[in-house]
Order: structure tokens, then sequence, then C-alpha cells
């Protein structure tokens, strides 16, 4: 059995708005103002949600349940799929010692579910930055197969002292702005996200058309320059669509401004697409890297600003850098888009390319 | 058709684990997270030399997670005050483990970490069900689904080697279940033990992993 498979809803609650809608007409209008996080003594930008809840568990509830409802009506024993690079971390550092961790590594799963009204089966998902089209890779896959008919895929990443810490640990994190394909891009602005997509073998209005995942494993903290294995995972998704390279409208990058990895993503680029480049649109200025939940957070704001005919501009690049030698987009468009391809470049190699278009 | 190419269990008292890994490649994996070394010891135990360089997808679920690593973070990040040492945040995530095994295993195409969400869960009807679509559409030649957990006085792994071919050592071949199924072993960390039962001294030509919260997800295994 081989279904297709649609986007028949999604929800979305981030810095830049409080459903995918709102976000698609803040990325429209060019908004990318971040706040900021106190590690040590040092200030980083974040993009934080508009929340002002300052107990963590609530705060977490309150976001959950508002993108579960921007989802519409659902069954209860609809599969659960969560995509998560910290799951609740944040509980255990507000709490404080002894850090009281429950047995299952995922637990924060059970609660979401439970928030999300869900009583059906739950799997999560934790691959870094490509959590997100992981678990949309499973959910895919069982609905083509016939296995399951619906399937709630949520991408969490809330507020939390260790990755801030662990990051900037390693001078991944810039203290200025996120500057894709830019020469003054100096690394990754972090950023919280909750966010979900209702996947349906019911029509809807986006499909999936292709999904590949695959592994670069020429450093742990950073893909090989080369770009070659990013290209290969490109035209894999292709290749699952049955699309050629020109057929691609618009490309989501993965672009978070950092310096090896938005290099190696052009060059995967170039390796694609060669000299018939598709615009390229980077999101992370305005959302920030929301890590775990970038991938389903990125979706549903593209997919919004696409139902609107709106192509955003990229927010904060200005310079161009000879090595890169592609720049995205700088004016907003309302060119039509049919058929969109996102990218993925994840910490600890992962990476995964999703095709969608119109159904 | 896809074939069971190999059950394998494992279980270490935690400080034997470099030895393993010793055991296993020949030398020390080096600032490899617990739940890395027993991805790559048992890994390597599933698949022989000429084996580790075809296309693999690893598919791996764990309890406990990187649960001592985390603890260890969250002192150095709360109580500490300052910023983690590099490598300490890095053993807490678990998906580096594809990168640091694939030199190993040079046939690795894509990992995935699914973390579990309660004790005595697991997810092997889920892994085994996307195993078979996976082999089925041509994405690999190989799938290895696991069982990894890292406790304080104990780490194990649990394995089954699923491929498009037989290898030599071929126990068994495996399909969606037809519905509707009938009663089978329940879906629990042990389910390979269960299976390597069957395979050795059961009697009924089938066995089958019954996944209650998702019938249609049920495996049937039957001998070759």
């Amino acid at each position: 059995m081989q279904r297709p498979l649609h986007i028949v809803a999604s929800g979305l609650l981030c810095a830049r708005g409080d459903s995918p809608a709102a976000v698609g007409d803040a990325l429209w209008a060019g908004e990318c103002t971040a706040g900021e996080r106190l590690l040590g003594e040092r200030y980083f930008p974040y993009f934080a949600l508009p929340l002002a809840e300052p107990d963590w568990l609530l705060r977490a509830e309150r976001a959950v349940r508002h993108v579960g409802a921007q989802l519409g009506p659902y069954a209860p024993e609809t599969p659960l799929f969560v995509a998560s690079s910290s799951f609740q971390v944040g509980l255990f550092e507000q709490r404080g010692a002894p850090f009281d961790m429950p047995v299952g590594s995922a637990s924060f799963s059970r609660q979401i579910a439970d928030w999300l009204t869900l009583t059906g089966p739950r799997s999560s998902f934790s691959t870094a930055c490509t959590s997100g089209f992981s678990a949309i890779d499973a959910a895919t896959t069982l609905i083509s197969a016939g296995l399951i008919d619906e399937a709630i895929v949520v991408g969490v990443e809330l507020a939390n002292a260790s990755t801030l810490a662990g990051f900037a640990a390693m001078e991944l994190l810039s203290r200025s702005a996120c500057r894709p394909f830019d020469a003054r891009r100096d690394g990754l602005v972090l950023g919280e996200a909750v966010a979900a997509v209702r996947l349906s073998a019911a029509p809807g209005p986006w499909q999936i058309a292709g999904i590949a995942s695959g592994l670069d494993a020429y450093s742990t903290t950073g893909p090989d320059p080369d770009g070659g294995p990013i290209a290969g995972v490109m035209r894999e998704a292709l290749q699952a669509a049955d699309t050629p390279p020109a057929a691609i409208d618009l490309v989501k990058l993965q672009a978070a401004g950092s310096p090896g990895s938005d290099l190696a993503e052009a060059n995967a680029l170039r390796q694609v697409f060669a000299e018939v480049m598709p615009p390229l649109l980077s999101l992370k200025p305005a959302l920030g890297h929301t890590l775990g939940a970038s991938g389903i957070a990125e979706l549903a704001a593209l997919i919004a600003s696409l139902d609107a005919g709106q192509i955003p501009a990229t927010a904060n690049y200005g310079e161009p850098d000879a090595d890169i030698g592609l720049a995205p987009l700088t004016v907003r468009s309302q060119a039509v888009v049919r058929r969109a391809l996102l990218n993925l470049v994840g910490f600890g190699g992962g990476l995964a390319s999703l095709l969608v278009e119109r159904s | 058709m896809v074939f069971l190419n190999a059950v394998v269990s494992q279980d270490f008292a935690p400080d034997a684990l470099p030895n393993a890994v010793r055991s296993a490649i020949g030398k020390p994996l080096r600032r490899a997270a617990a739940l890395t070394q027993l991805a790559l010891t048992g890994a390597c135990a599933c698949l022989t030399e000429e084996q580790r360089r075809q296309p693999t997808i690893l598919l791996w679920q764990s309890t406990s997670g990187p649960r001592l690593e985390t603890l260890n973070l969250l002192d150095e990040v709360c109580l500490g005050g300052g910023e983690p040492m590099p490598y300490d945040f890095l053993a807490t995530q678990p998906a580096l483990a594809a990168a640091q095994i694939q030199p190993f295993l040079p046939g690795l195409r894509s990992a995935t970490h699914l973390p579990l969400d309660g004790e005595n869960s697991a997810n092997w009807s889920m892994l085994l069900a996307l195993a078979c679509r996976w082999l089925d559409q041509g994405r690999c030649a190989q799938v290895l689904c696991a069982q990894l957990d890292h406790w304080p006085d104990a780490a194990s792994g649990r394995w089954l080697a699923l491929g498009t071919g037989p290898a030599a050592t071929a126990l068994g071949r495996l399909q969606p279940a037809s519905l509707p199924a009938p009663a089978g072993q329940a879906d629990t960390p042990d389910f390979p033990a269960h299976l390597r039962e069957w395979l050795d001294t059961g009697r009924a030509s089938s066995f089958y992993l019954h996944a209650a919260t998702s019938p249609r997800l049920a495996v049937e295994f039957a001998r070759l």
C-alpha cells in the first residue's frame, strides 16, 4: 500500500506569534527582534515564547494546549509523535537539586499526550535539530503503509539553561544576531517553539511528497564543508518525490548563521541545483533556532506564509560571502510556490530534507 | 521479503563497557558516551565486517537515555553556576552516537534515537514496522533495531538485525501481521529474548509481536 500523505492542520507558538497565520504575517512584516538570556556573565540573544508564566510546567502546559487547539478536532486515539532535543530539562533546572528525573527519559511525552487529550500510541524522537523531520518521517511511513490513518506530530523546545550553556561552552552561539549566509555570520541564536502538524491519508491542502534522512559523520559538531552528504539527502528527497530539482520553487534553508554549516549547505545546494538555483529562504533570523522543534515550527510557518501567497524576506542578510556564493531572498515576494524543499542540518551529523507540494 | 538475520542480547557492568568496545573494534572509543559505546558494541555483534559496509539504518529506543550524563550536566549548570565542560554537554546528546560510530560502520546511512516515556515500555512494533517498510522501499539493505539502556549499575543492549537478504546465519523472516492478528508477545523491552526463546525451543510455526495500542503494527515472525 502506498497512500498520499497530507498536512491537514498545523499549530504554532513561537517568538513571532501564536498561530501559523500570525507568524506568517510577522514574517511578511519583517519582524525579527529577539530578547536575550543571561548565562553567567554573558548575554545571548534569544527568541522566547510570548508567555509570561514563570512556572516552567504551567508555561509548557499553556503552550502545548494552545497549539493543540489549533489542530482542529481529532480523535483521542490519534497516534502522537513527539520531537524534542531537551524535553523537560528546564523543569528539572527550575525544581533544583536533588534532580528528580523520572525513569523514562521521554516521560514528558506522556504529559504532552495528556494535555492534548490523546490516549493512543505515543512515540518520541530525539535526533537533535532533525528531530521534527525524524518524527514526520516515521508518521508518514506508517500512514503511507496503511498502518495508521492519522498522526499528530509535535515539536517542543522550551527554555532551559543546559542547552544554552552547552552551546555557549562550545562557542557556537552568536552574541548579536543570526545572519544566514552572510559574511558576518558568527553563530546560532537559540529560541523556543511548540509546533504541530496533523498528518492524514485524507485530503489536505499540502502533501508531503518526499522525505529523506542521512548522516554526516565529518564531525560531531559540524558537517563536511564540501556539502556532499547534505546534497545526497536533498537528492534522495527529490527522488522520493519523483521531482527534478528544476521543479522546486523555494528552498527553506537550514542556514542558522553557523560559519561552517552554512557553507556546507551552500556547497550542497550548488551540487543539487547547479545553475538553476531556486529562491532561498531562512526563517531562523526571525524564529531563532528552535532545535528539536525547528523542523515542525518552520514547516508550519512556511506553509502559512505560502497559503497567504507570501514569501517573506530573509532578515539580517546584508554582506555577501564569497565562499558561500549564494544569497537568500532579501526582498519579499508573492511568487507562486507549488513545491518547496525544506532542509535540516543537525548537531551530531543528522541530516534531513522534506519536500512539500500543493495538493 | 524481510529477513531476521540476528538476535543479540548484551549485558555489561558499566565499567566493563570500554573493554567491550575495545574487543569489538580493537581500540577504545575515546570521549564516547555510554550509549554510544553500547550502540557500537551491539552493532558490531550483529554485523559481520562485510555487512558493516552495506547501507544500514539504525533505530534505537532507550528508557534511560543519557540519564547519568544529564544529571552530571544539571549539576554543572545549576550547582556550578557556570558553563559545562563541552564534552559533558555532548554526552547528553544521543544523536551524536551515529557520527561517532559511522567510521566503524561505514554503511550507516542514518540513525534515529527514540527515547521511551515509561518504565518497561518499548516500541519494538513500530521500529519493526518502519524497518520492514524502509527495506521494502529500498532505502537501505539492513536495519538495526535496538533498545539500549545505561543505568548506574547495569548497561544493556537488545538487538534485532533485519535485512532484505538472508545472512548466512539468518534466523527467520518477518512481515506485518495479517489482521486480525492472533494474540502474541507483548511489546516489552525484553521482546528479543522471547523471540530468541521461540526460535530456540518454540513449536509454533509463527510468532507474533502484539502492539496493544496499535493493533495494525503487529508483526509476524516465521522460521526459514
